[in-house]
């Protein structure tokens, strides 16, 4: 038996895969002590299968884990006091960052600060030029000076980060012995060592990141599997990754980083997983949809994509992690966010958000400004006496007076209207990021299918669909808990990468081939360590390149792990032509290409099969037969059909308006669209399209 | 509270739609081109801008453009290309850099199409405005300060010239510039980045149009500049009437002995929600290129008040611009220039010195409006670089950098943004990466960081000066072109405030030794000779002794300011810990 658990801000999902199916459960976050949010809800589960936890847990081999708990410490400055070690004369890369501004207008918000103080930023005498050479001596001396004010400065942990490290790691190799030395407790990253890329200042704020994380990801992690031990498991631990992999628990703690973001890298997993089995959609837009964000990304012929440009917080207002992770668009449009009007009558949806505190004005908690989800309610489309099965009474008269009082009002029109318009524009809010993400890679969203996941996409997923385009929209029956089975399909990976420049047309395949080589056997180390026990693995291979003077590269995968010919070389520079086009619209097939980041990932399998079905059977909802009026903009209300998700036979068509329901979502089928369940159970819209 | 009049229920939902859809497709032609283009000014610094026009060449949406490229300049871009080409059809594009028909500076290339719904009727522009790395100019700099006129300047003009026919390029122009920009790859590159942006734009909005309707999107646009009206009659009706005459001087520079002052005679009409800007009383055209263009000179006064007004929810348009006058002269340096003035640096040095006189103003006759004075520039640290690079077979280069600028104002409710470079571009372009600037050119940068003590003092203070310090590699030779405005002038505070640090040059020979350099300046440098640039900071707002205490702290624990500032600029005293001493602090606050 192998579980999943993705701790999020409000719930902690469990997915329990037993022989030949899935299990869901679903339980409170507990912010003051996570790991007993998890155990309740691995509790939940013990209890459902009628045993004790400890005999529960002691049939489990495989425990895998994402969290909220690495980010969080981050964005609520909760982190290590981290130092930040860097070459003379440049202490201020984490102040400039890379520039950049929003909003040009807009004076009120104060410069970021830096992630690590100036003043505990200490410059090391050292200097080497972008081919390596040494231009100034390193001068152990002031490595043994900022160590010493770090012990005075009680510093816990130690980013450095020197220019052109990656070029020639000699001088951060040695700032690492000497903190070893010197400060043999505090816990230090090399830039060179975690992300070997160019631009320093992401070198730098991973490298501090990663730094700052270690020593409370260690006590987490540590605490977890302890934890987790003494109620009786004593299986694996492992870690969802911000890369779409899994990794040793104990892996994760030495490199925090990985642990950033790693709920949502797990959605474009799943959602892929899915699709595949109810469409043949080259490309997938996977949208989770959460109480404050909706999570946007695009999975293209299998392939999940992934960026160095990871904002935490807002672009250019907050840090960028410079570390590559999936690609994964996060907005602030959920279930939460605020409809309000402005002073001159346009409606606006978020940015801000009730959150899951006060939550929205039907929660009863407090909320008072009305939202997506109050308004969802409005039109119907929630059962109040049924949200999370009903474990949850949901004030519709509440919701539907804020509705008044703050938008139909102001806007003079009926509350139905006003909840129809606040959906409308949430819809294209996130309609704006598919397609940010869509069509800046050359992707038209009417040759995707979408895939809903998240506890509120069935709200508007079929809308969503309709307005891109696309033809279908699926809801995995595990939707409202997309991360946590992603977790459960995923390899064992790893990825190593190494810069060497190189053009097309003046080929060094020696060097280029040697470095190949290296990261091959990298691959192969990976293969026999961490992935020892694994059923079958695989490496694939990829360069970042560019044309000569542009700077930002994009990814070509390449045919294998050497490239032997002139041929070799051509095809991959033609495969380059290829891939720019297709992303920007042009290509210049006459101009040299630049081959600057060779990268190797090996991914290893550690199941034989995925299990994808989830079994519902013990839900109370017993909906057969019923109606309840529901709005539908121009048609009005509507007595419309309710069908329970887990009742639905697997050759019942449910043409819309229809109403589907289960403990742990709500999917609005539109006038017209037609839907249905495919083999593994996931509810297939076919939408209908003007 | 004034609500739209007589719309009807659907209008704030449809048109909250489409601008967000226009704004989209915006964003994504600057994708475009900044990941294509190859130059870094381009492609590292972002110094370019995409916008969206009605047919009848008003500014509709302009997603995150640099203000001083296109609030005006766009608009008149189009309605010379109309006059030229009354003909417009679907697969035209316009190549126009012609600062005396709408552009800012010759630099900027403007490439313009327009868009054609199924009946072939005229309904959109698109524009994408690129800074080139070069752009054929006497000298390598896109930036000729101490040009006489457009014929010393050097610049290659090109007035509406239709570049594109039917989608296909006209190779003749391709030719004339590849012959005449220096490093002629390198700016076909940057051609084929700025061409591959707006026929994105132009294939979204053929898709949007056919999709809502060519009809319903017409309807939208002239809704939203309602709207965005509204919106600034609403802005505006928050500040108090009256009228302030307020002025900055730019340093002297070649052919401006005395420098040139720029007067600014500001109205604010609150009843009436308008503001008015006259920037007549200015001398006329100089023999030297920091004369502003109709867009520039425009351009700069509206963003100085849209920095003033504090609500950035007011989209700038077409619509909110008609509740703002501003008067320009013919042949006037902060007017309308004649062919053959130069207009080479128009976007950035005088430019400012009428932006900033204007949120001053507003700040004096509004407390809790306007802002200090953003710092001037170009510092060598933003100079155009250009020689031969012998890791690369001598291969010429040519780029403006952008290694250490700072300069932001203070502002009611904030310091001064640091990387803001100008207030022109409102800190949209970035900054560098050292190891980024070293690979792509013949450089080693040995130093970049902010200084100590050279922030504008205030209850909000200026930004700090940057310096940097770089120089050419072993065997090479390098030129550093550069436009220094503020090393006499400094950054003025408001309210108040004090001034930011004053800007800085100096040739650093290999033995340390160091040489102030003038602040118009073509530098050669040989191996082992450095340059060393401070970027001037800004001005502070209201007075420094009551700013927050804690920021005073934690600047002083930051580096930012000495503790002798802190005690003597501040007020605020410490005790032997380095803590506060906050009872003698109140003490001798008391007293100012």
């Amino acid at each position: 038996m192998r579980m999943a658990c993705d701790t999020g801000g409000t719930f902690t999902d469990l997915i329990v895969e037993d022989g030949t199916e899935l299990r869901m459960f679903k339980s409170s976050t507990i912010p003051s002590d996570p790991v007993q949010g998890v155990l309740n809800a691995v509790g939940l589960a013990a209890e459902h299968y009628g045993q004790s936890i400890d005999t529960f847990l002691k049939s489990a081999d495989t425990f895998i884990h994402a969290t909220t708990r690495s980010i969080n410490a981050v964005l609520t400055a909760k982190t290590a006091k981290t130092a930040f070690f860097t070459t003379l004369g440049h202490k201020d890369i984490l102040l400039f960052r890379e520039g950049g501004r929003i909003e040009p207008f807009n004076f009120s918000v104060d410069f970021p600060a830096p992630f690590v103080p100036r003043s505990l930023t200490f410059e090391i005498n050292e200097r080497v030029d972008n081919r390596g050479i040494v231009i100034d001596e390193l001068d152990d001396g002031s490595i043994e000076t900022a160590l010493n004010q770090c012990r005075e400065n009680k510093v816990e942990a130690i980013g450095v980060c020197l220019l052109w490290s990656i070029a020639n790691p000699k001088h951060e190799l040695r700032v690492g012995e000497l903190i070893r030395k010197i400060l043999p407790d505090v816990p230090f990253t090399l830039s060179h060592q975690l992300n070997p890329t160019l631009r320093e200042y992401r070198r730098a704020i991973s490298a501090c990141l990663d730094a700052s994380l270690k020593p409370l990801m260690f006590e987490y992690l540590d605490g977890l599997e302890n934890r987790l031990n003494e109620a009786g498991f004593h299986g694996r631990v492992l870690m969802v990754t911000s890369q779409g992999g899994i990794m040793d628990a104990a892996d994760v703690a030495r490199s925090p980083i990985h642990s950033l973001g790693s709920g949502p890298a797990m959605a474009p997993i799943a959602g892929e997983h899915y699709a595949k089995q109810a469409t043949d959609e080259k490309s997938v837009i996977i949208a989770d949809t959460g109480g404050t964000s909706y999570d946007v990304s695009l999975v293209r012929d299998g392939r999940i994509p992934w960026t160095r440009e990871t904002w935490l917080g807002q672009r250019f207002r907050g840090h960028m992690t410079g570390f590559p992770s999936v690609d994964v668009k996060s907005i602030g449009a959920g279930g939460g966010s605020i409809a309000w009007v402005d002073d001159g009558g346009l409606l606006h949806v978020g940015p801000q958000s009730a959150g899951s505190s006060p939550g929205p004005v039907c929660y009863g908690a407090g909320g008072l400004e009305p939202t997506v989800t109050d308004c969802a309610l409005a039109l119907g489309f929630i059962d109040p006496a049924f949200f999370l099965g009903g474990a949850m009474q949901l004030d519709e008269i509440a919701a539907k007076s804020a509705i008044e009082k703050n938008v139909a009002q102001i806007l003079k029109i009926s509350v139905e209207e006003a909840a129809e318009a606040v959906l409308a524009l949430a819809t294209e809010k996130m309609v704006g990021a598919i397609e940010e993400i869509t069509v800046n890679q050359g992707i038209d969203p009417k040759s995707a299918c979408l895939i809903g996941g998240g506890g509120a996409a069935g709200l508007n997923a079929n809308a969503v669909a309709k307005r891109l385009g696309c033809s279908k929209a699926i809801i995995p029956n595990v939707g409202a808990a997309l991360s946590a089975s992603g977790a459960l399909m995923s390899d064992l990976s790893s990825e190593f990468g190494k810069i060497s420049f190189s053009s097309g047309k003046n080929f060094k395949f020696d060097q280029i081939n040697s470095v190949l080589s290296s990261l091959t056997e990298k691959c192969e180390q990976f293969k026999v360590g961490a992935g020892s026990n694994s059923i079958g693995y695989k490496i694939e291979y990829f360069v970042e390149a560019r044309y000569p003077q542009q700077i930002w590269e994009i990814d070509v995968p390449m045919a294998g792990g050497q490239l032997k010919s002139a041929d070799d070389v051509k095809n991959l520079m033609n495969a380059f032509h290829q891939v720019h086009e297709g992303i920007f619209e042009i290509s210049d097939p006459n101009s040299d290409v630049e081959f600057v980041n060779w990268r190797a990932k090996v991914s290893c399998q550690i199941r034989d099969e995925i299990i994808d079905n989830l079994n519902m059977n013990s839900s109370e909802n017993q909906k057969v037969n019923v109606t309840r009026p529901v709005f539908f903009g121009k048609k009005g209300w509507q007595d419309t059909k309710v069908v329970s998700f887990e009742h639905i036979e697997l050759n019942q068509v449910i043409v819309g308006p229809a109403i589907v329901e289960s403990s742990f979502t709500t999917v609005v089928i539109e006038p017209g669209s037609k839907s249905f369940r495919d083999e593994v159970g996931s509810l297939i819209i076919e939408v209908l399209n003007n | 509270m004034v609500g739209l009049k007589s719309k009807n229920t659907s209008d704030g939902v449809q048109m909250a739609l489409l601008s967000s859809r226009m704004e989209s497709i915006a964003r994504k032609m600057q994708n475009t081109l900044f990941r294509t283009a190859r130059s870094g000014v381009l492609n590292t610094a972002h110094d370019f801008s995409c916008v969206i026009l009605t047919a009848d060449c008003q500014l509709l949406a302009s997603a995150e453009s640099l203000p001083i490229h296109v609030m005006i300049g766009p608009d008149l871009i189009c309605e010379t290309i109309k006059k030229y080409h009354p003909d417009l059809k679907r697969g035209d594009a316009f190549l126009h850099n012609s600062p005396y028909e709408g552009n800012s500076h010759a630099a900027d290339h403007c490439m313009v199409v327009p868009i054609f719904d199924d009946n072939d009727k005229h309904r959109f522009f698109v524009l994408a405005k690129a800074h080139q790395a070069d752009c054929g100019n006497s000298v390598p700099t896109t930036y000729v300060g101490h040009a006489q006129d457009v014929y010393d300047e050097g610049a290659l003009i090109f007035t509406a010239v239709k570049i594109q026919d039917n989608y296909k390029n006209n190779d003749d122009i391709i030719r004339m510039c590849k012959s005449r920009i220096r490093v002629p790859d390198q700016w076909w590159g940057d051609y084929l980045a700025s061409m591959g942006a707006v026929r994105i734009g132009e294939r979204e909005i053929e898709i949007l149009g056919t999709e809502i309707g060519w009809g319903q999107l017409e309807k939208f646009s002239s809704d939203w500049f309602d709207y965005s009206e509204q919106r600034m009659i609403q802005a505006i009706s928050k500040l108090p009437s009256g009228s302030i005459v307020t002025s900055s001087t730019h340093d002297p520079f070649p052919g401006v002995p005395d420098g040139i002052t720029a007067k600014v005679k500001i109205k604010i009409d609150s009843k009436n929600s308008k503001i008015f800007i006259d920037l007549t009383d200015n001398p006329d055209c100089q023999p030297c290129g920091l004369n502003l263009t109709e867009g520039t000179a425009t351009s700069a006064a509206m963003i100085g008040i849209f920095n003033g007004i504090v609500d950035h929810t007011v989209p700038p348009n077409a619509g909110s611009f008609r509740r703002i006058e501003i008067k320009l002269r013919e042949n006037c340096c902060t007017g309308i220039p004649r062919h053959p003035v130069s207009c080479s640096v128009a976007t950035t040095n005088l430019a400012d010195r009428v932006l900033c006189p204007v949120q001053v103003g507003i700040a004096e006759l509004a407390e809790g409006y306007g802002q200090a004075e953003t710092g001037p520039i170009i510092p060598a640290g933003m100079g155009v670089i250009s020689g031969n690079d012998p890791r690369k077979e001598n291969m010429p280069f040519v780029n403006q950098i952008f290694l250490g600028i700072t300069g932001g104002a203070g502002t009611p409710v904030t310091d001064g943004f640091l990387t803001i470079i100008h207030a022109g571009n409102a800190g949209l372009c970035r900054q560098d990466s050292i190891e980024v600037d070293e690979l792509q050119y013949p450089i080693h940068v040995s130093k970049r960081y902010v200084t100590m003590d050279t922030e504008g003092a205030g209850k909000f203070r200026g930004s700090p000066s940057a310096y940097c310090e770089f120089g050419p590699i072993d065997d090479c030779s390098m030129k550093v072109l550069y436009t220094s405005d503020g090393s006499i002038n400094p950054a003025k505070g408001a309210r108040g405030g004090q001034s930011g640090g004053v800007a800085k040059t100096f040739k650093k020979d290999p033995d340390g030794k160091l040489t102030e350099l003038p602040n118009c300046y073509g530098l050669a440098l040989e191996p082992g000779e450095m340059v060393a640039s401070y970027s001037a900071g800004g001005g502070g707002y209201g007075n420094p002794k009551e700013r927050e205490i804690e920021r005073v702290f934690n600047d002083y624990k930051e580096g930012w300011i000495s503790k002798k500032r802190a005690e003597t600029v501040y007020g605020v005293l410490f005790d032997k810990n380095d803590q506060v001493d906050f009872s003698k602090t109140e003490e001798l606050r008391k007293k100012f």
